[in-house]
């Protein structure tokens, strides 16, 4: 372990964490990321078993999770792995691919919904102009927010995970609050 | 404006980047005999129809796909999209 | 009091409010227009040009002339419509375009000057001296003219911002909008419902007459009651969708808290962008009026609009309830008014009907065949002069409601270039057959106006719409509704000698028409810009089509032959505010920040701005009190001890595949697939027309992965670049790219001691010249483990390197360098010092990649390999570059007090200074502390051939003419010594 002590995306010691209108907003810091590309004309792998996804899919897997961002490639998750060499792992896992380590590259928050799938739809419209029919429990997908680019993975109706540059996780958690206002305002 | 992305359905074109005129698909080779002339005429010569338009929209903020988008410039009409890789391949056999 | 019985106001619950300083109460479901009028107050505002005194004369966003400043201080909003303006308890609103009281307005003395003022007065007049017009006409001009005034204050409100989906969009909230929102709900479709109004049910709620027998307002609340329990269907009250886009996306803003006295902590509107497969527009009609002579009293009004402050608002424009109202009307329409009048025990004066056979419907007297010619009543109507057959009389009333017939609201069927016809039997434009695309017109908006007819072509519109998205649905069912439809005589205005006007907001009176026919201003379009007709808030809602019939009638043409009047978004004014999204300072766009941000924050650091990025640009110390010694102190430590420098910034491109090598060689110039593992080379880019647009370096740290670097401004366009390569040119290379900018927190070390510093935190390896010369690179680990990238590369000319790790460590490695190097003399830089430390290594930037200069420019022309393919390479031996012999060389004033400027032009000593002179221009300038003076760089005509010759360069925006000398680059340690130590 090295003797260094890192920063929450959001630049403090501890992930943000805030109870706003009717939902919950935390900053993740121990997911590990990595991206899995296939080689020209490869075909998909199955790394820890898991079962990769098509266009807008995602599978939660058991040790590991994917989600597809591009024709050929993938965004493999596994909580609370980010101390380790992920992407070292995921490139045994998948040696025929190309494995890029993305884990500091994102600032995730989570998004939970005590009340049920509801709230979840009225944050989804106040920061993406995205169909909701598109992002149901299971998608996922990368688009438009605030002037950034974030991707968003729906695991279940009641909660949603962004994935934001993380040097502009700042910003982004300010837009998400001031998405949450503007739900409040319409009571 | 809706882009049809062929993989990811309809969406919001601020989530792309534009380019241009479809033709700059078709590069010449650099080091093919009268490359300077075929250049010229690619990097300069642009077709800018009033009608029916191959161009070349980016998913910047998606899956980073180039399209080939069929758009009609006078009414903005969307005939079709496609990704440019698969464009290529078709029309470019190698 | 002018308040009447009846009326869909909450009577339980009292609201005060101010208007000019005085105290009024109203009702909730009132507007501040209603409530004025219920409070008797009459004279609103006064007219934009003539400062004639104005009152209502609409009920709806139509509204010419009641517009008011709501609220004060910052949160004052000039050119309010109080016919739109929901009442709250404590609404605070001023009057406007008066100078002194509204009463005893100083500039009424235009009116009187009303002669000398026609329609061009002010094109023509200020003509001469030229140069007054901008000196003195305008200003007094502008002093005078003019609407309401911004606060001038910044906006303290929030704004949200939202996204809609839906199948069907249903504009407006009336008989129509409620039929066709009633049908695509039930059939499941996902539906919204806008409508501009705080209450549904759009005319429904002005009229008497019932639905199956019960009033229209309880058919309304069962709808309503209806629309709550079907969660397909979102109802958007105070809600105006103002333009149709491209692919039925429509632009609205919902109007959150603007009925509240302050937003509080929430949003003040929301601007939704929706977007609808279908979209029924229902959006009514818009009463128009008749000209006649001193048509613009207060008290005179548009006749469905008098019915719906009597019927809805339960408020007349009386002064006491004896005063008698009259009517003036071409249509039945007028008659309804009267009807309603008398049911409400108002007085009728009488009507006045243009129509020879006009016959009264209720108790009260018709003048047929008649027309009103004249008013009195300098600040409000007292009696109204009726012509019929020749002889004149004059009736007293205090309110005049007049009918024209009714346009109907086609604006949103226009904006993709649609062109309404007209409908000669209802004398109005309809919709044309180019809607937006997805956009089906319905009800009083397509010609289909009474109520009946309204409610059966929203179903029916709505029905269809579904079809064509393959759902099926029944039209609602509808309830039994009155089914009359009057259209108008063709009466357009009542000529006369006296003014009559046309357009109340710009003061556009039949005269100013005439004047613009005479002037040969016929087409509309000429018409509007000559007389201003149809401009400002309103945008000729009230008066285009009369305008349009008035030209028609002077020229002896039909209306259609004479023109048409065609919209563009925005419906109804929409705030700057909302558009903008809301965000202000430091949140007005996203912003970016390193890995060490707070930690240079707490240092003291400035930031600059670097395209989305905050970066340190220089970090004061006590004692400081330029920039410029900070720059000075932290340079002389990079060049004498050791500096650190955040350089995140800088984009970082993950390349692999077993094609990556080759794939590079196409898009560098220079060639990357000959470069070594565990090696670094520096590579440029071009376009492919040849000039150079982007630099950095590439790192081999495996045969099939390499990591790019590019420049902070050009990383999202190189990352571009780089996939249109691989997916547009190349795609049959094996190639994976993927952006890693974020990820890494990459931190320069640059000075004679930065290699004894990184030895103290890099885990066992051997950095001696011979184990990791210049442009080594390698995958290690630092502070006992933590795996990180060393790249042994240098910026600043000195031994250097730059060092990688997972960002969320890069605060602390940073912490932990400065608290290892003390001894060694570590600093802290910034920008401004990396930018100091280049210029003296003659390393070009932005300034000198700035997409019109080539490699050759650069001094790199031998970088472009002929061996290979590659982007640009082709353009940049062509004729006109290859004859391009600016150079980049060194400049350093001859003076070493004299100042360089970058931008500056370089001329030939002793020549005359002009354009064709010119020998090229500096690029950057800076004070060297190495070299004690100041230097610069830029291109000079054949600069390689002329070191050591004298220049000038020019300023002349400042007047500045310096002999410089051209001398070689880099300026510091041309051998690199220092670089390979």
């Amino acid at each position: 372990m090295p003797d260094l002590a890192p920063l929450s995306a959001l630049g403090a010691e501890t992930p943000g964490s805030i109870h706003t209108g009717r939902l919950v907003l935390r900053e993740i810091s121990d997911i590990a990321l990595a991206t899995l590309a296939l080689r020209n004309g490869g075909t998909a792998p199955m790394p820890f078993g898991l079962v990769l996804p098509g266009p807008l899919g995602w599978n939660p897997g058991n040790l590991a999770g994917a989600f597809w961002i591009a024709p050929g490639q993938w965004m493999i998750s596994a909580d609370g792995r980010a101390h380790t060499d992920f992407a070292c792992d995921l490139k045994s896992a998948a040696p025929d691919c190309a494995v890029t380590e993305q884990t500091d590259g994102w600032a995730v928050f989570e998004i939970v919904s005590p009340e049920g799938a509801a709230p979840i739809g009225n944050l989804l419209e106040r920061i993406v102009n995205l169909d909701p029919r598109i992002l149901n429990a299971g998608a996922a997908t990368r688009t438009h927010m605030a002037h950034m680019s974030v991707f968003l993975v729906r695991p279940a109706d009641d909660r949603l995970t962004i994935l934001g540059m993380r040097s502009a996780a700042a910003s982004l958690w300010h837009a998400l609050l001031e998405a949450v206002r503007g739900i409040s305002a319409h009571g | 404006m809706l882009i049809p992305h062929p993989l990811l359905g309809p969406r919001d074109a601020q989530e792309f980047t534009y380019l241009g005129d479809a033709r700059l698909l078709a590069r010449p080779d650099g080091m093919a005999e009268g490359a300077e002339a075929a250049f010229y005429d690619y990097v300069y010569l642009r077709n800018n129809p009033a009608g029916v338009h191959r161009e070349l929209w980016f998913h910047e903020h998606g899956d980073r796909s180039w399209l080939v988008v069929t758009r009609d410039t006078l009414t903005h009409d969307i005939l079709g999209a496609e990704l440019a890789t698969d464009v290529v391949r078709r029309e470019r056999p190698r | 009091m002018s308040r009447i019985t009846g009326g869909v106001i909450d009577r339980g619950t009292t609201l005060s409010f101010h208007f000019d300083g005085k105290r009024y109460q109203g009702h909730p479901g009132d507007t501040l227009a209603s409530a004025l009028l219920a409070n008797g107050v009459r004279l609103i505002g006064r007219s934009f040009k003539y400062h004639r005194p104005r009152g209502v004369f609409s009920s709806g966003a139509e509204e010419p002339n009641a517009l008011v400043r709501l609220g004060s201080g910052a949160r004052a909003e000039p050119n309010s419509r109080a016919t739109v303006v929901e009442l709250f308890d404590g609404l605070v609103a001023t009057s406007q375009t008066h100078v002194g009281s509204l009463r005893r307005d100083a500039l009424a003395l235009n009116d009187l000057l009303a002669p000398f003022l026609p329609a061009g007065f002010y094109y023509k007049t200020f003509m001469w001296p030229k140069a007054f017009w901008e000196s003195v006409y305008e200003p007094a001009i502008r002093r005078a003219a003019g609407l309401g005034r911004l606060s001038g204050e910044p906006d303290p409100d929030r704004y949200g911002r939202g996204f809609l989906h839906c199948e069907v969009l249903v504009i407006g909230g009336g008989a129509a909008g409620l039929a066709a929102a009633l049908t695509a709900a039930r059939a499941g479709a996902r539906v919204v419902l806008a409508d501009d109004d705080f209450r549904l049910g759009g005319r429904l709620l002005s009229e008497s007459h019932d639905l199956d027998g019960v009033p229209a307002v309880e058919w309304v609340a069962r709808a309503e009651a209806e629309f709550a329990s079907l969660p397909n269907l979102r109802v958007l009250r105070r809600t105006t969708v103002f333009g149709a886009y491209d692919h039925g996306v429509y632009g609205a803003v919902e109007r959150v808290s603007d009925h509240q006295p302050e937003p509080g902590d929430g949003m003040r509107q929301t601007l939704w962008r929706i977007t609808a497969k279908r979209t029924v527009l229902a959006a009514g009609a818009t009463e128009r009026h008749i000209p006649f002579a001193d048509n613009d009293r207060p008290g005179i009004m548009l006749a469905g609009a008098m019915r719906s402050f009597v019927n809805r608002w339960a408020a007349t424009p009386q002064r006491t309830p004896a005063d008698p109202v009259a009517i003036f009307t071409n249509n039945d329409d007028g008659h309804r008014t009267a009807q309603d009048l008398l049911a409400r025990g108002v007085p009728v004066a009488g009507v006045v009907d243009t129509r020879d056979d006009a016959v009264a419907q209720g108790e009260y007297r018709v003048i047929a065949g008649a027309t009103v010619t004249g008013t009195r009543g300098r600040l409000g109507l007292r009696a109204i002069k009726v012509t019929q057959a020749g002889r004149s009389e004059w009736v007293d009333c205090a309110a005049l409601g007049v009918s024209g017939g009714w346009n109907p609201n086609v604006h949103l069927t226009c904006h993709h270039r649609g062109r309404p016809v007209w409908d000669a039997a209802l004398l109005a434009f309809v919709p044309g057959s180019d809607n937006p695309p997805g956009l089906l017109a319905a009800g009083a908006c397509a010609g289909r106006g009474s109520t009946r007819a309204a409610l059966a072509d929203g179903a029916r519109m709505a029905a269809a719409a579904l079809a064509e998205i393959g759902i099926a649905a029944d039209p609602c069912e509808l309830p039994e509704a009155e089914d009359s439809a009057s259209p108008p005589q063709p009466f357009w205005y009542v000529p006369g000698t006296r003014r009559a006007w046309v357009d109340f907001q710009n003061d556009v009176t039949v005269k100013d028409i005439a004047l613009a026919h005479q002037e040969n201003m016929r087409p509309v379009e000429h018409l509007k810009r000559w007389t201003t007709l149809g401009m400002a808030t309103d945008q000729g809602k009230t008066s285009n089509v009369t305008a349009l019939a008035i030209m028609a009638d002077l020229t002896g043409r039909t209306i259609p032959d004479t023109g048409t009047t065609v919209f563009r978004p925005p419906y109804a004014p929409v705030s700057l505010g909302v558009l903008g999204g809301g965000d202000q300072g430091e949140n007005f766009r996203p912003r970016r920040l390193t890995p060490t941000h707070h930690w240079a924050k707490a240092q003291g650091a400035v930031f600059v701005e670097a395209g989305a990025w905050m970066r340190a640009q220089y970090f004061p110390q006590s004692g400081e009190a330029h920039w410029q010694q900070s720059v000075e102190r932290e340079a002389r430590a990079v060049r004498s001890a050791v500096g650190l420098c955040d350089v995140t910034t800088l984009g970082k491109i993950d390349v692999q595949g077993t094609d990556a090598g080759a794939f590079l060689d196409r898009l560098y110039c220079n060639a990357m697939a000959s470069l070594k593992v565990g090696r670094v080379r520096y590579g440029l880019m071009l376009r492919e027309d040849g000039f150079a647009y982007d630099d950095g370096t590439c790192a081999r740290l495996a045969v099939d992965h390499y990591v790019v670097t590019t420049t902070t401004a050009n990383a999202g366009l190189v990352y571009r670049n780089l996939e249109f390569a691989r997916q547009c040119l190349w795609p049959e290379f094996d190639v994976q790219l993927v952006s890693v900018t974020d990820a890494w927190a990459q931190i320069a070390v640059a000075g004679p001691n930065s290699r004894a510093l990184l030895e103290r935190v890099v885990d066992g390896l051997d950095l001696s010249n011979a184990a990791f010369p210049f442009m080594a690179c390698a995958g290690v680990t630092v502070c006992g483990g933590l795996r990180a990238r060393l790249f042994r590369i240098s910026f600043s000319g000195e031994l250097a390197y730059e060092i990688a790790v997972p960002a969320r460590y890069g605060h602390a490695l940073m912490a932990r360098l400065m608290d290892c190097g003390q001894d060694l003399g570590v600093t802290p830089y910034g920008t401004e010092t990396l930018g100091v430390l280049r210029i003296e290594k003659g390393h070009p930037a932005g300034a000198e990649i700035n997409g019109q200069t080539s490699a050759a420019m650069l001094g790199l022309g031998r970088m472009v390999s002929p061996a290979k393919d590659a982007i640009g390479a082709v353009m940049s031996r062509r004729e006109g570059l290859a004859a391009e012999t600016r150079r980049l060389i060194g400049l350093v004033p001859v003076d070493p007090a004299a100042r360089l400027v970058a931008g500056a032009h370089l001329f030939p000593n002793g020549a005359r200074q002009s354009l064709e002179s010119g020998e090229g221009w500096i690029t950057s300038a800076c004070f060297s502390p190495q070299l004690g003076s100041r230097i610069g760089l830029g291109f000079l005509e054949r600069g390689e051939d002329r070191l050591g010759d004298i220049i000038v360069a020019a300023n002349p925006l400042e007047g500045e003419s310096v002999p410089v000398r051209a001398v070689s680059l880099p300026f510091v340690d041309p051998t690199g010594e220092r670089l390979r130590a």
